[in-house]
């Protein structure tokens, strides 16, 4: 008994099995989710929004339908394995049975039976997520082109476009339906936020249109989900919920700062002009700065209209990029604020253009 | 009665390289079509470490985005046109007309000509890195990204080598179903052919309607990009959906191109080593003519995001789908239940199959109930979902197909040990790639970006990235085991493996005619009946052909 097992222990294929069983627990190891530090896991991290829950609880269903289907499978494969594996010197041919039709009506109609039950709860959840309310709190337009974000609040005339690390923010009130609107400009990019547990494609010629509503104040990151050419992975925004009195409170600060002028780059700082008329190079190839002081890059597109954009992303000697967003479309001018350096050389170029280089002395 | 005199059969001497360019042999066709098609997965494989080693760390400076979308795109598109369909072609071409007992192709010189188009469309479509910019927009090439105002000629190039490729793949889908319906053995009945013979045929059918609707929609990018035309590009009237709905509607039975022959694999390799016949044959070929029809009807699950779609409809037929899926997962265990499985090389990958290609499908479930889509399509989720069916699945298959024929090929066994390596580093690689990229969808890290934010998504892309890595070595071993096993491996006889096909009935390679003399076909295993007995339940042999162990 004790030897059957030693050799059994040993045999080539138990260690096999017992290697990769080892590599999954280290994976699922890995992987263990808790609610306070979103460390990927098996499920979707816990909804922000009423629809997002019915997803989630969707996702549920069909996790545990599936977990069970995998376990008795991958059970079933892994048995048969073992069990019936030939034996040394065993020269029998084993009974030549060519199926069973019982067993294969079974493993039709079951699956059909259980595939039904899960498209038709599917379909409900579907309907409430969809849903649209007639009379919505909030519509925000949001406009997506290559590689930023617009939400406008046409009612309220208030517009905000932004991009890098965290992109524009969409201000909504927790507890009422937001109704969202969606447009490109260009190409077809995605508005993605992964703690509602929906995105929906911004497709150029068309609108489209859903709606959502927040359960509890909080920051929420969204990011373009549908590839949309070189800035695709720093189309960031983000959504921020607040109480339905703080929502009218920014709305009303919101609005008279929108009266007031467009403030100039910060008094004081350095400007210092950089211009683009082609896709070779810059038209000034060394720039100065001072050391240690925050200073503004007034970056002019000379290109002729229907050109294309450019913008200026800086290099440092540890290779940390501060990247110029927005893109200056042609005939435009962008203020981009650049932090305090320390002194030393640095690199530039042109996100757009990897070809147009400069450097930068900063002293 | 006059006389004749015949040409004289056998085989002229010519030279080496003469020769293999200007044969017309299935065998040797064939044997191209799976070598060029290994080359391109060594370069899509090293585009996809490109890929893993730019996402090691985040802000990584590896590959920049120009590059980095120019190697997905590369990637992606090697990997489906240049690596797995033209490998199955390869497979077919070997294997199929030897498994019918047929003594070649139908159009031997169209056969020749349809392998030629694919090292040049290949060698056109990477042109590209060398013109200005490889194609950048995606192997799916969504238009309007796809056009002359926002990608360059290396997107022109894509568009004409994958119109060649899909002329190849015309050519070489008339061909099968001509010689499986032309030239089948004397008893060669339709229900006894190989499942391996079903899923080309059924294959063969899916390519000759699909195919040309996707050329339809490269003509019209084509125009749109060179002529001014406006079919995809909404600023001058045109419809960006309407390049996904003419692309998916080719790209989904594509999909089952990529996998219905290596189910064929995957059935003639668990019957083989379980010494037992396919659990269900008819079954197993309704299943895969039921596939093959559906395919048709479940395009648009790719576009539920775009809310361009009636929902409803997609949602069933994709969950519907999965069904003929699910029989086939259960024929192929219930063969090797009370079986006498013998773990060879070949049955390893077999079992990797099995239990990757179980996740792939799965995963499939959580796409096709809509809301579910909505929160994972276009994130590593689907990365994961493609990996685990055309890696775990396709790729394995194929593995699997490469050990179980390699014998028959070139008259040598690939090394049994050495192959168990590869295997071990294979699937724990693979494993280890693609099953994390699962929990990084559902924490929402999207497809095809090049740089991230530091987060908790930084550990599970590098145990990705070494994954990729343990790939790339598997392979590096599974290169010596040919170079190894080419010079001095083991003698193949005839039927090493015990066999049930014809293709065994003959040496080992085969002569250019392939058979001498055919045995009698009762069932869809002639030369098992051949050795054991009789098809309808005659006594068996006792003894099985080998040393009676399954140990390495």
């Amino acid at each position: 008994m004790f030897r059957a097992l030693r050799s059994f222990a040993r045999s080539p294929r138990i260690r096999l099995a017992a290697l990769i069983g080892f590599s999954l627990l280290v994976i699922a190891g890995c992987a263990q989710a808790t609610n306070d530090n979103p460390i990927p896991g098996f499920f979707p991290p816990p909804a922000a929004t009423v629809q997002g829950e019915d997803t989630s609880g969707l996702y549920d269903l069909v996790f545990w339908i599936v977990a069970v289907i995998f376990v008795l499978v991958e059970g079933l494969i892994i048995y048969s394995v073992f069990r019936y594996r030939r034996k040394k010197g065993d020269q029998e041919l084993p009974k030549q049975t060519h199926g069973y039709f019982p067993l294969e009506v079974a493993w039709t109609v079951i699956p059909i039976v259980l595939v039904l039950f899960v498209w038709v709860v599917a379909l409900q959840v579907q309907d409430k997520v969809l849903a649209e309310s007639p009379d919505p709190a909030v519509t925000v337009d949001v406009t997506g082109f290559q590689w930023q974000w617009t939400f406008d609040y046409k009612s309220l005339g208030l517009s905000y476009t932004g991009a890098g690390a965290d992109g524009p923010t969409m201000v909504v009130p927790v507890g009422e339906p937001v109704h969202i609107n969606e447009h490109s400009n260009d190409v077809i990019h995605s508005f993605y936020i992964r703690d509602f547990l929906f995105k929906r494609d911004v497709v150029p010629g068309r609108v489209n249109s859903f709606e959502f509503t927040v359960k509890e104040p909080g920051t929420y990151s969204g990011q373009c989900a549908e590839f949309c050419g070189l800035g695709h992975h720093q189309m960031f925004f983000t959504i921020k919920a607040v109480s339905p009195t703080d929502y009218q409170a920014w709305v009303k600060s919101e609005q008279a700062k929108a009266q007031a002028t467009q403030a100039p780059p910060p008094s004081g700082a350095t400007v210092i002009q950089l211009s683009a008329s082609n896709t070779t190079a810059f038209d000034e190839s060394t720039l100065t700065a001072p050391a240690n002081k925050p200073f503004v890059i007034a970056f002019t597109n000379k290109e002729a209209t229907g050109g294309p954009p450019h913008d200026v992303v800086i290099v440092g000697p540890d290779n940390k990029s501060i990247t110029g967003m927005p893109l200056a479309q042609p005939g435009q001018t962008v203020n981009y604020s650049e932090p305090a350096l320390p002194a030393g050389t640095y690199k530039f170029f042109c996100i757009v253009h990897p070809n147009m280089t400069g450097t930068l002395t900063v002293k | 009665m006059a006389t004749t005199a015949l040409p004289q059969t056998g085989t002229y001497s010519r030279a080496w390289l003469y020769d293999w360019l200007t044969t017309t042999d299935h065998k040797k066709i064939g044997i191209m079509y799976i070598t060029s098609s290994f080359i391109f997965f060594l370069v899509g494989g090293v585009l996809a470490l490109g890929i893993r080693t730019q996402l090691w760390v985040p802000h990584n400076t590896f590959l920049d985005p120009t590059l980095y979308n120019q190697v997905f795109t590369m990637h992606g598109t090697t990997m489906i046109f240049f690596f797995v369909m033209p490998m199955l072609a390869g497979f077919g071409n070997y294997a199929m007309p030897l498994m019918i007992g047929a003594a070649d192709m139908a159009f031997p010189r169209i056969n020749a000509l349809a392998f030629w188009i694919i090292p040049f469309s290949g060698i056109l479509l990477f042109s590209g890195f060398l013109l200005g910019g490889a194609a950048n927009a995606g192997w799916t090439s969504y238009a309007p990204l796809s056009e002359a105002k926002y990608s360059g000629v290396g997107q022109d190039l894509w568009i004409m080598s994958i119109l060649l490729n899909g002329v190849s793949s015309i050519l070489g889908a008339i061909n099968f179903l001509v010689t499986i319906f032309k030239l089948r053995a004397p008893g060669m009945t339709l229900l006894r052919m190989p499942i391996f013979v079903w899923t080309v045929l059924v294959t063969a059918v899916l390519l000759l309607f699909a195919v040309p609707v996707l050329a339809s929609a490269l003509v019209m990018l084509f125009i749109d990009r060179n002529y001014g035309g406006s079919f995809f590009d909404p600023a001058s009237g045109g419809d960006a959906i309407l390049w996904q709905n003419v692309f998916w509607f080719f790209g989904h039975p594509e999909v089952y191109i990529m996998i219905l022959p290596a189910f064929g694999i995957i059935s003639e390799t668990t019957p083989v080593f379980s010494h037992k016949p396919i659990f269900g044959y008819k079954a197993f070929v309704l299943a895969t003519i039921a596939i093959g029809v559906m395919s048709f009807g479940v395009w648009a699950h790719h576009m539920f995001a775009t809310g361009a779609v009636y929902l409803p409809f997609f949602s069933l037929t994709t969950f519907l789908i999965g069904v003929p899926t699910g029989v086939k997962m259960f024929n192929w265990t219930f063969t090797m239940v009370r079986g006498k499985i013998q773990f060879t090389t070949a049955m390893l990958f077999t079992v990797a199959f099995l239990m990757s290609f179980l996740i792939g499908g799965l995963d499939g479930v959580f796409a096709a109930a809509t809301p579910v889509d909505f929160a994972i399509t276009d994130t590593y989720f689907i990365v994961s979902h493609i990996h685990y069916v055309l890696f775990g699945g396709s790729a394995t298959a194929i593995m699997a197909g490469i050990y179980y024929w390699f014998p028959k090929m070139f008259g040598r066994k690939l090394d049994e040990r050495i192959g168990k390596v590869h295997f071990v580093l294979w699937f724990v690689g693979t494993q280890m790639t693609f099953f994390s990229m699962h929990l990084l969808g559902l924490a929402g890290m999207p497809r095809r970006i090049e740089d991230y934010a530091p987060t908790a998504w930084e550990p599970l892309n590098q145990l990705e990235t070494i994954g990729a890595f343990v790939i790339a070595l598997s392979m590096a071993v599974f290169l010596w085991n040919v170079f190894v096993s080419a010079r001095s491996g083991e003698i193949a006889e005839d039927d090493p493996w015990d066999a049930n096909t014809l293709e065994w009935a003959t040496t080992s390679p085969p002569p250019p005619h392939n058979f001498d003399s055919l045995p009698e076909i009762h069932s869809e295993r002639p030369l098992f009946d051949l050795k054991h007995g009789g098809a309808h339940g005659g006594p068996p042999l006792p003894a099985l052909a080998g040393d009676g162990g399954g140990a390495a």
